[in-house]
C-alpha cells in the first residue's frame, strides 16, 4: 500500500466538502477520482499534498519520497524559464543546494523534458507555450525529483482531444518510468478509460462509487450511470452552484 | 414586524464587525509572516541573488518616481518659506531650515510614498497574481517555503535600500531647495551650504536612517503578506494591492509619529 487514506473530513463554512473519506493506493497504481464540480476532488488532493490539512482522519504513505503534484492550469512560474521551472526544487530545496553542478542539472532537465516530449525548450518562458506544453513542463517539474507519488489535478482541463490523448499517454509512461502511484483527479471519461487502474466517484464530499474502471464503466451504480451518460436525471443532483 | 437585520443599526455594526474581522485577520498575517522571515534572517537563510535582484527594484528602479517626488516637494516648500524667510532678513536660516525638515521628514516620507506606489504595489500584485493562479501552492507542493524564496529578499531589500534611497533622497531636496533659494530669495550657493551645514547634525541623519530602514522593511513586508494570503481572482488581485498600499501608508505615518515621538519630544 503506497496511500491509506482513512475517515478523511473536511468543512469549510459548515459545509462537509469531504465526510469520512477512505480509500487506498497500491504501488503502480492510478486511482481516478471523479466527481462533478465542487464534489470535494480538488480539496482531497491538496489535503493529500498538505496544502490543507484536514479536520479529522489520518493519511498514511508506506513510500519515503516526495508527493508531487501537477496543477489544472500548470502553475509554471512564469518569472521563470522552463529550464528554472523544471530544476526549481533542485536548486532551491535545502536538502539539493549544491548537490549538483550546472553540466549535471542541465542532463536532468533535458532528460525530464525528453520523457514530456519537449526538448530544447529550455530556454522559452510559459508565456511562450501553449496549454498543452505548460501542462508537459508542469509534469516534468513536478518528476524532477523521482517521486513515487504523483497527484494530477484535471491534468486534461482545458485541452483538445488529441492533446489529451498525449497528456494521458504521458500519465501512463510517467508511472512507468518512476514505478509510481498516482491520483488523477478529472471528469473527462477518456482520462478515467485509459490512465485509470480503479475508480472512486464522489458526490456531496462521499464515496458513491469505489472499485475498478471497468467496473465503474459497466456496473449498474446508478451514480455511475448517470455520471457516464451526463445525464441530468438520477441521484445526483446538479446545483446551481456548482 | 421590522425585521432586525434590515434596520440601519444592524447593518452598520454588521459592517463594522466585518471590518475590524478583516483588520484583526490581516495583521495576524503579517505578524506571523514577519516571524517567520525574522526566523530565515536569524537562521542566515537568505538567497543572495534574489536579494541582489530586489534590491535592484527597490532601489535602482523607483530612484527616478522618488527623485521627482522628492524634488518636486522641496521645490514646492522652498517656493513657500524661501521668500518669506527672505523678506523678514532669515535668509541666513534657509539651508538650516531646509536641512532640518528635508534630514528629519521630507525625504523618507516622500520616498516611502514613492516606494509604497511604485515598489509596494508591485510587490502586492506579483505575489496576489502567483497566490491566484496556484504558483505560491506549487512553491509548498515543491516543499520550497514561498516565504524564504519570495518575502525575505524582498523586506531585506526595503530595509536595507530605503536608507539608500533617503540619501540620494535628501540630497536631491537640498538641491532642489538650495537652487530655488537662489531664485526667490537671491540666496547665493556658498551662503545656502553654509547655512545647511547649520542644520545637519549626526543624530538626525542616523535617526533618519534607521527609520527609512523601519519604512522599507514594513512597506515590503505589508505588500508581500498582502499578495501572499490572497485568494480568489482579478478582484481580489485589486483588493490586496488597494489594501497594500492604504496600510503601507497608514504604517509609515505610524512609524514616523513613534520616530518622533520618540526622538523628538
Amino acid at each position: 500500500m503506497t496511500i491509506k487514506v482513512q475517515n478523511l473530513t473536511k468543512t469549510f463554512d459548515n459545509k462537509k466538502v469531504l465526510d469520512n473519506i477512505s480509500f487506498s493506493v497500491e504501488d503502480g497504481e492510478t486511482l481516478g477520482v471523479a466527481g462533478f464540480s465542487g464534489s470535494g476532488k480538488s480539496t482531497l488532493l491538496k489535503i493529500i499534498s498538505k496544502l490543507l490539512s484536514a479536520d479529522s482522519g489520518k493519511i498514511e504513505t508506506t513510500r519515503n519520497s516526495d508527493i508531487a503534484m501537477t496543477f489544472q492550469y500548470s502553475a509554471l512560474f512564469d518569472f521563470l524559464d522552463v529550464y528554472h521551472n523544471i530544476a526549481f526544487p533542485l536548486l532551491e530545496r535545502r536538502e539539493f543546494k549544491g548537490k549538483y553542478n550546472k553540466e549535471e542539472l542541465k542532463k536532468i532537465v533535458a532528460q525530464k523534458l525528453k520523457i514530456v516530449g519537449l526538448q530544447g525548450i529550455e530556454n522559452k518562458f510559459p508565456s511562450e507555450l501553449s496549454g498543452g506544453m505548460q501542462k508537459r513542463v508542469g509534469f516534468a517539474r513536478a518528476i524532477v525529483t523521482n517521486p513515487k507519488i504523483i497527484l494530477y489535478d484535471e491534468p486534461t482541463a482545458g485541452l483538445d482531444p488529441v492533446s489529451s490523448t498525449l497528456i494521458e499517454d504521458y500519465i501512463n509512461q510517467l508511472k512507468k518510468e518512476l514505478n509510481a502511484s498516482c491520483i488523477v483527479v478529472t471528469h473527462q471519461m477518456s482520462t478515467i478509460t485509459r490512465a485509470c487502474d480503479k475508480v472512486i466517484l464522489l458526490y456531496e464530499g462521499k464515496i458513491v462509487f469505489k472499485g475498478t474502471t471497468e467496473e465503474f464503466l459497466k456496473g449498474d451504480n446508478p451514480y455511475t450511470r448517470q455520471f457516464i451518460t451526463a445525464s441530468i436525471e438520477g441521484p445526483m443532483e446538479i446545483k446551481s452552484t456548482t | 414586524m421590522i425585521n432586525v437585520k434590515d434596520t440601519l443599526v444592524f447593518q452598520g455594526l454588521y459592517y463594522i464587525t466585518r471590518e475590524l474581522k478583516d483588520f484583526l485577520i490581516t495583521l495576524g498575517n503579517i505578524g506571523y509572516d514577519f516571524t517567520k522571515v525574522l526566523f530565515y534572517i536569524l537562521r542566515l537563510r537568505v538567497n543572495l541573488k534574489a536579494l541582489i535582484e530586489q534590491s535592484s527594484r527597490f532601489a535602482v528602479d523607483s530612484l527616478p518616481i522618488t527623485l521627482t517626488i522628492v524634488g518636486m516637494t522641496s521645490i514646492i516648500i522652498s517656493m513657500q518659506i524661501a521668500p518669506e524667510l527672505a523678506k523678514q532678513g532669515a535668509e541666513n536660516y534657509i539651508g538650516m531650515l531646509s536641512a532640518l525638515v528635508m534630514i528629519r521628514e521630507l525625504a523618507s516620507i516622500m520616498a516611502g510614498f514613492a516606494i509604497i506606489s511604485m515598489i509596494g504595489s508591485s510587490f502586492a500584485s506579483e505575489l496576489a497574481s502567483m497566490s491566484v493562479s496556484e504558483q505560491i501552492d506549487a512553491m509548498r507542493v515543491l516543499r520550497v517555503d514561498p516565504v524564504e524564496y519570495l518575502i525575505v529578499p524582498r523586506f531585506l531589500a526595503g530595509v536595507i535600500m530605503m536608507p539608500v534611497v533617503f540619501i540620494v533622497a535628501s540630497f536631491t531636496g537640498l538641491l532642489c531647495a538650495g537652487y530655488v533659494s537662489k531664485l526667490t530669495a537671491d540666496l547665493s550657493l556658498l551662503n545656502y551650504i553654509d547655512s545647511l551645514w547649520r542644520g545637519l547634525y549626526v543624530r538626525d541623519i542616523m535617526i533618519a536612517l534607521l527609520k527609512s530602514a523601519f519604512f522599507g522593511g514594513t512597506i515590503a513586508l505589508i505588500s508581500c503578506s498582502s499578495g501572499y494570503s490572497t485568494r480568489g481572482g482579478a478582484k481580489e488581485v485589486g483588493e490586496s494591492t488597494t489594501r497594500a498600499v492604504v496600510w503601507s501608508f497608514l504604517a509609515i505615518a505610524i512609524w514616523d509619529y513613534i520616530f518622533a515621538a520618540l526622538f523628538y519630544l
